[in-house]
């Protein structure tokens, strides 16, 4: 019978690692086994690709060393990856260490964890001094964590998250955890005059301070303080953020099998939500929380409130879908698709309304290939459509403006308000009349359009550009030419657009061709909100006006003689609030036009 | 006391019935006005509600007294800065000259919305969408016609552009656009007695004596279409015409509409002026930016700065009575005022 190694004080710490796997593996296999078909036709068919080795590469990039997060903030990267890898090598070399000194294949994990307990006279050579080095770089991670706790001012984070009761338990299990070790290690020392540089000089110190006689009981308590602290931890993990650590993983190698987050939500954003981290980066780059509107709803907050089950509607409403937190995310959790399933989840009916309109609307004639969508906000904008009218006349195009006279939403609002099936009703008739006008290109001046023509839509055989990516290419192939060069224009790039569709070269391509370009101090995906955002469904116009005026602002700033931008909403909320003009992208191309 | 100098600011209707009432009272007033001529707003004005009377009339009475009396009047003069020093006021003006007086009247007026800020209506956009004040200078030239010169077959007016709307900054009512769609649809009637009228309105506020009757005069009589409901948008037609988007909120159900012309009743706004008194005088604004007079009752037109008297529509929208008699009663507190001084 193989040495099973057991001491009474391994009790609390073999206690916390069973309860941890068990509640996790379950956690973990039910929501996997409760995919959609869909989402578990991907993983089987990506799971034998070279997914699963940029997944492995990945978890270790980003679960251990925690790159994206040193590309956001330093001192927090130094806190994570302190903690993160160093904890882990502990974990493998402490394995190595009992390998090499018992020199059998079978050795139970407490052994590893506790193994200067089990074995005080081991001297394991350069292996101890590695153990002592990885034991200090996690101390400092833990006292920046302790200094984040206190001064968050530290790392230029104006807030940092505040905690449930779960996480104070874990946090406190935590920051004992090596502390904890550091003395039990350090007894050890003390008594049978091992260990390295550190433990081994505290050990020395220890030894001189304390009567012989009572190490012994100092040492033994100490280990049980150790083993205690670390069960504590890992039963408080499953209730706390720290579920992170381990859910992480699990989500990397789904995304990488291209499963994504859906609007009806599925386990797959349990699983999105238990790895959030509650860093805390999505709260200071949030408009709301910048402009001092709202400080508790932002994505960690709504995680958090809906893993805890106590989300409600009005901290769910309380967003832009800006878009901003989810690009600083370290995690790469999907924010705003998650935020939209739980506004779906939280409001059980939409009757209000049964959009039965949209069967009344008439299906217009196409007169060319190219159809022109203005949108709702086009409409209430129409400089922009007279704006392309002129432009295609110059160009000596025909565009078929086809909801002049009257059209249907995209459904992107009412996507976005959570009423996912008032949005499939605007989409089915909307493809409808693009597929069967034959148009072959599909241009608008509205991202919120654009967004959902690209994302949602399934238009076969149809181009479908932004009108800023149009004037570019028409530009581009001489077409459109002849323009003066006139003024200083700064570009405000549309939260839809830019971060929404990555489109941020085409906007810019036109405007250096009729102007000189100054770029604010956020630009492209660090762009700022204009504030009048459709997703928000709380705000008052006081406060968009607020998270407006700061976005202008900013714009100004430049010395700008014109704030160009290319959304009709983001003109509407600039202008009502800026000193300068603000026009769109192709009325400053039409009034430069010979 | 000798000087019983007073300075006006602003040259419309109550800043001339303000010098006029001044003067009569044995006061030297010095009239300020930053246009070329005298009149104000009401230089553009055709006729007035209720009772059809030329505005010029009532602007040449005003002149001709302003002369009979020899006031002395400053023409293309704006304040660049005012100040209350010792008890006495010190007004400098843009021509390089300062004044000094025992007191002041604020008469600085309103400013007119301007309704290319409400883009969805088309305002510079479509030629065929005017606004009230293009609308009487047409009926001053008296030729109402669309951009093509035709005769319009239909117009339709939208009250409140600019007035009673957050979206612009603006949540008070301009008073007076409610009877002027009145005023001014029956006036296109008796141009045009074809011609289709329609008026979006939010509600109708016939406050004054006899607006109440001019809109029942309007429905019955002339026949024009009050619908209850805002324009939602307007885009042009191939011939020129507006076509409108709205709600009839009585019935309940969207409405399309093509008109030859759009008018829209443009409210009155605070000007960027009234700022500049607040903060060089220490007088107080009202969240709409309008200057606030002491109370609304009897010292409506004195402010909480000794020596400085408000009247007509700087403190808020007013129809041309309402600024006239609060520009009599603001000469008649500065009179006071003064004889306190001595």
């Amino acid at each position: 019978m193989a040495n099973l190694y057991f001491e009474p004080f391994i009790i609390p710490f073999i206690i916390g690692v069973a309860v941890l796997f068990s509640v996790m593996w379950t956690k973990f296999i039910s929501w996997i086994s409760a995919l959609p078909k869909s989402d578990k036709r991907l993983i089987m068919k990506n799971i034998f690709s070279v997914a699963t080795f940029k997944a492995l590469w990945e978890a270790f990039r980003e679960c251990l060393l925690h790159l994206r997060i040193g590309r956001v903030n330093g001192r927090l990267w130094y806190m994570h990856t302190s903690l993160a890898f160093g904890w882990f090598l502990l974990i493998v070399f402490g394995k190595i260490e009992a390998l090499l000194y018992l020199d059998s294949p079978v050795i139970p994990i407490y052994v590893d964890v506790f193994f200067r307990k089990y074995f005080p006279f081991a001297h394991v050579g350069a292996l101890g001094v590695i153990m002592d080095a990885l034991l200090l770089f996690v101390l400092s991670g833990l006292a920046a964590a302790v200094i984040k706790r206190f001064r968050p001012s530290m790392y230029g984070m104006k807030r940092a998250t505040t905690h449930t009761l779960g996480d104070k338990l874990a946090l406190s299990a935590l920051w004992c955890i090596f502390p904890l070790r550091l003395l039990a290690e350090s007894f050890n020392s003390a008594i049978y005059d091992s260990g390295s540089f550190l433990t081994g000089s505290l050990g020395y110190l220890l030894a001189a301070i304390f009567p012989s006689k009572t190490l012994p009981y100092i040492n033994e308590t100490m280990w049980w303080c150790y083993s205690t602290a670390l069960g504590l931890f890992f039963i408080s993990v499953p209730i706390s953020r720290y579920l992170h650590i381990f859910a992480e993983i699990p989500l990397v190698f789904l995304r990488s099998f291209k499963v994504r987050a859906n609007v009806r939500a599925t386990t797959f954003t349990k699983l999105q939500r238990a790895a959030c981290s509650r860093c805390g980066i999505c709260i200071d780059p949030c408009p709301l929380s910048e402009n001092n509107i709202s400080c508790d709803t932002q994505s960690v907050y709504l995680l958090r409130d809906e893993r805890e089950g106590g989300a409600t509607i009005a901290k769910a409403d309380s967003c832009l879908l800006c878009g901003r937190c989810q690009r600083m995310c370290p995690v790469g959790i999907e924010l705003d698709t998650i935020r939209i399933s739980v506004r779906r989840n939280l409001r059980e009916k939409f009757d209000r309304f049964d959009y039965g309109y949209t069967s009344n609307i008439d299906m217009p004639l196409a007169n060319s290939k190219i159809g022109f969508f203005s949108g709702c906000m086009g409409r209430l904008t129409p400089s922009v459509g007279e704006s392309m009218k002129r432009i295609a006349d110059k160009c000596g195009l025909n565009i078929w403006f086809m909801d002049a006279e009257e059209g249907v939403c995209c459904g992107r609002p009412q996507k976005m308000a959570g009423n996912i099936e008032a949005a499939d009703k605007m989409r089915e008739h909307n493809e409808e009349m693009f597929v069967e006008s034959g148009i072959d290109t599909l241009v608008t001046s509205c991202p919120i359009c654009l967004r959902t023509f690209k994302e949602d839509y399934q238009l076969k055989g149809i181009r479908i550009i932004h009108h800023s990516q149009f004037m570019a290419e028409l530009m581009e192939s001489g077409v459109l030419n002849g323009l003066d060069k006139r003024g200083t224009l700064t570009y405000h790039d549309p939260c839809e657009l830019g971060r929404g569709l990555g489109i941020y070269d085409e906007p810019r391509l036109v405007i250096d061709r009729i102007g000189t370009l100054v770029e604010p101090p956020r630009s492209k995906a660090d762009s700022l909100c204009c504030g009048g955002s459709l997703a928000h469904l709380g705000l008052s116009l006081e406060e968009r006006n607020k998270i407006a005026a700061t976005t202008d602002r900013e714009l100004e700033s430049t010395g700008a003689e014109c704030i160009v931008t290319s959304c009709p909403m983001c003109k509407k909320s600039l202008e009502r609030n800026a000193k300068v003009r603000v026009i769109d992208i192709s009325e400053a191309v039409a009034e430069r036009m010979a | 006391m000798a000087a019983k100098r007073v300075i006006v600011i602003g040259g419309g209707v109550s800043g001339m019935q303000a010098a006029i009432t001044l003067k009569k009272q044995g006061m030297t007033p010095l009239l300020i006005e930053k246009d070329i001529n005298l009149g104000g707003k009401l230089c553009r004005w055709d006729r007035l509600f209720p009772s059809q009377t030329p505005a010029k009339e009532v602007v040449e009475s005003l002149v001709g007294q302003i002369s009979e009396l020899g006031i002395r009047t400053l023409l293309c003069c704006e304040v660049s800065e005012i100040a209350r020093n010792e008890g006495k006021i010190e007004v400098s003006t843009t021509d390089g000259n300062s004044y000094e007086a025992e007191a002041v009247i604020i008469a600085s007026g309103f400013d007119l919305f301007n309704a290319t800020r409400k883009e969805e209506y088309g305002y510079k956009i479509y030629p065929n969408v005017i606004t009230s004040v293009d609308l009487e200078e047409m009926f001053k030239e008296g030729r109402v016609v669309c951009a093509d010169g035709k005769a319009p077959r239909s117009v339709a007016f939208l009250h409140c552009v600019g007035s009673r709307d957050r979206q612009v900054g603006n949540c008070h009512c301009s008073r007076v656009c409610c009877i002027t769609g009145v005023k001014q649809a029956m006036e296109i009637k008796e141009l045009y007695p074809d011609c289709n009228v329609y008026n979006f309105y939010m509600d109708m506020r016939m406050f004054g004596s006899g607006y109440e009757e001019l809109y029942t005069k309007a429905q019955e009589k002339y026949r024009i279409n009050f619908i209850r409901g805002r324009i939602s948008e307007c885009s042009g037609t191939i011939d020129s015409g507006v076509r409108i988007k709205a709600e009839d909120t009585l019935a309940g159900r969207p409405l399309k509409l093509t008109v030859d012309m759009l008018v829209l009743l443009v409210g009155k706004q605070a000007p960027a002026l009234n700022a500049k008194f607040a903060s060089e005088l220490g007088i107080t604004v009202s969240p709409d930016g309008f200057l606030k007079g002491m109370d609304c009752f009897e010292n409506a037109t004195r402010t909480s700065v000794e020596g400085v008297f408000v009247a007509g529509t700087a403190t808020g929208p007013k129809n041309v009575g309402e600024s006239m008699s609060e520009a009599v009663k603001a000469a008649m507190d500065v009179s006071e005022y003064i004889n306190t001084l001595s």
